[in-house]
């Protein structure tokens, strides 16, 4: 096994400097290649970490067997790399998300090249990792997020994951010009995690990334069955338009949470309340529609009418996969 | 008087806000059209087009344009993102999400769905629709009609406003969240029209648009009376395949006299590009084929593959990365 870097492309700017799209590529003995991209909104560090730990890992396991890996394994930890080094979750200066740009176009503007350059570099994946880590407004619990129209191929991969909650949900149209959508359109499969909270990292997230994504490369052949992986800690509740409930603020001002993330509420509870930082006394209160696992909450304090503060999945729909 | 508000809303911290309009002549009818403006807060063309054009249809109201009349009820919506007007911001300042990217919308969802529903609300009961963009920061517009997938009753009225250009356009997947996306779902006519640049306010191409709108409301009977003006431009109507982008295959600092609306011959000079750092000069950029110049780069600093110039063709040109750049400004 060895580990080489390089880019997949360059850009001049305006000024000197030059934009490159960087990779990582673990290459082991031949088998198929597998794909971790991260970094796709420059707020979201979540993945960029997961990238980290699982070249640690590799590097570890190959100082014992060095025919662990079977197959290339390229990481991507910064599609949008402009913006992870400027704190932008758009593309900098083209203000566009990078995520409604799929395909991209080798000739389009330069949100359009960078989404053609990877999806490039894809074509021939048997599986894509896409690493989210929601925003700076909400805190999620590790899942994957699966448009029904490619559940059947993506469903029983997701399951290894290692995750929390499946959550398949329907087209919409404006969601096909994400980096999943292409590359599920054209036969290459990809898996959209979303996991923790923007501009921060979750270590414990992180590790049960690791050991999901270990599993399905190992299932794929990637790694070598005799390796010995973490054990899988976590099954999925499957979520989907019947059992997701969402909890929009009435009122603005400050949301101020009574649970924790990922606890078990009861039809009523309080989950927090909306305050004002003008008066005392309560504004608002939130309160569970129903019996069911709080799999997304607000962290960001400051509330419009609207904004989202909770997800909820109901127990009475929601089965095991 | 209040004005009428399409939304009121509580703030986090500062005093409940909301959304007004204009709704100018006789109530008990549905209004025969709704103007939209403002939707991306730095685009102030518009904004002020519309402001200026409720003042002007009042003032037809309260008989103080001799001659003038008006026959039909009007919806003036100068500026939807009307924090991001005061804030200089293109999208909802709060959460950076762009209300052009948000419709239909949705009665009980986030802030901006929320602004998104209220505003097709409004809008939806009038025949003759239309949102007012001004590109973005960077790049000027020809004052022009875009027209997306028309039917032939927007094809014939789009030449009414009596701009240079008229300009069809394919749809793409993003644009199927926007207000003009989510117009088509409710029948009657509707248009975008594109003018000028984001970021600043310039008065010939207000001026320009001003008198489109009201040609407009006269040629269809919303407006009785003399027209403003009797020098009319020349009106180009251009196909899907009569857009031409040119794209710079160079960095630097790009540097340009010329102003929208020139026609062009192939080969004519538009601007130069600059070595950032060294300074020299690393092209002359030239017109690749005659047409009108409907569109330039005002932004100097110019990436690899950014868009320099558009130029509409009176005969077919191949299309190509065009249709992945159009959503860029709107």
């Amino acid at each position: 096994m060895h580990i080489e870097h390089d880019s997949v492309l360059s850009l001049q700017l305006p000024y000197r400097e030059r934009l490159e799209l960087r990779r990582t590529v673990v290459h082991g003995r031949p088998g198929p290649k597998v794909a971790v991209v991260a970094g796709v909104h420059g707020d979201e560090l979540e993945g960029l970490y997961v990238c980290h730990r699982l070249i640690e890992w590799l590097q570890g396991v190959a100082a014992t067997h060095p025919e662990a890996v079977r197959g290339r394994v390229e990481f991507y930890p910064a599609l949008n790399p402009l913006g992870i080094d400027t704190l932008q979750r758009f593309v900098p200066v083209f203000d566009e998300d990078l995520n409604r740009n799929f395909p991209g176009h080798r000739e389009g503007l330069l949100p359009q090249r960078l989404a053609d350059a990877v999806m490039r570099q894809l074509a021939d994946a048997a599986l894509v990792i896409d690493i989210h880590a929601s925003n700076i407004f909400l805190r999620e619990i590790p899942q994957v997020r699966i448009n029904e129209e490619f559940a059947s191929r993506l469903v029983p991969l997701a399951q290894q994951m290692n995750i929390d909650v499946i959550w398949l949900h329907g087209s919409l149209t404006v969601l096909e010009a994400t980096i999943a959508h292409s590359l599920n359109s054209r036969g290459v499969p990809c898996l959209v995690v979303e996991m923790g909270v923007g501009m921060r990292i979750t270590p414990s997230f992180t590790e049960q990334m690791l050991t999901g994504i270990l599993r399905v490369w190992q299932t794929l052949g990637v790694l070598a069955p005799e390796i010995e992986l973490p054990a899988l800690t976590h099954t999925p509740l499957l979520a989907d338009g019947r059992n997701v409930h969402y909890l929009n603020a009435e009122t603005s001002g400050l949301f101020i949470p009574e649970v924790e993330h990922w606890s078990a509420v009861r039809q009523g509870q309080l989950l927090g309340s909306i305050v004002s930082a003008h008066e005392g006394g309560t504004r608002s209160e939130v309160r569970s529609p129903v019996d069911g696992v709080l799999f997304t909450l607000r962290e960001y304090p400051v509330v419009y009418e609207g904004s989202l503060m909770a997800r909820i999945m109901a127990y009475e729909a929601a089965a095991q996969p | 008087m209040k004005p009428p508000a399409l939304l009121q809303m509580t703030a986090p911290l500062r005093e409940d806000f909301d959304i007004v309009y204009h709704d100018i002549g006789s109530s008990d009818v549905a209004p025969r059209v709704a103007l939209v403006a403002g939707i991306h807060g730095d685009e102030l063309n518009g904004v002020f087009v519309l402001a200026r054009l409720a003042a002007f249809l009042k003032s037809v109201c309260e008989g103080q344009q001799p001659g003038q009349r008006l026959c039909e009820r009007v919806v003036v919506i100068p500026a939807v993102n009307v924090l991001g007007v005061n804030t200089r911001s293109r999208r909802w300042p709060f959460d950076g999400t762009d209300i052009n990217r948000m419709f239909p919308g949705y009665a009980a969802g986030e802030t901006t769905q929320r602004i998104a529903h209220a505003v097709l609300e409004r809008t939806r009961p009038a025949y003759f629709r239309i949102d007012i963009h001004s590109s973005n920061l960077d790049f000027e517009e020809l004052p022009q009609v875009r027209l997306y997938e028309p039917n032939d009753s927007e094809r014939r009225h789009a030449r009414e406003f009596g701009l240079t250009a008229v300009v069809e356009r394919r749809m793409n997947t993003v644009f199927t969240s926007t207000i003009g996306h989510a117009w088509r779902e409710c029948g009657g006519e509707n248009f975008v029209i594109q003018a000028g640049q984001a970021g600043v306010l310039q008065p010939g191409h207000c001026e320009r648009l001003f008198r489109a709108l009201v040609t407009f409301l006269h040629r269809n009977g919303i407006l009785q009376g003399a027209p403003l003006s009797h020098d009319d431009e020349d009106v180009h109507y251009f196909g899907l395949q009569q857009t031409f982008p040119l794209i710079s295959e160079s960095a630097g600092f790009f540097v340009s006299r010329l102003g929208v609306g020139h026609w062009l011959q192939a080969g004519d000079l538009i601007g130069q590009v600059y070595d950032g750092f060294h300074g020299d000069l690393r092209l002359d950029v030239r017109a690749p084929i005659g047409g009108l110049l409907s569109g330039i780069r005002r932004q100097p600093l110019l990436f690899e593959g950014d868009l320099i110039a558009r130029i509409q063709s009176r005969h077919s040109v191949p299309e190509g990365v065009d249709t992945y750049l159009h959503g860029h400004g709107q």
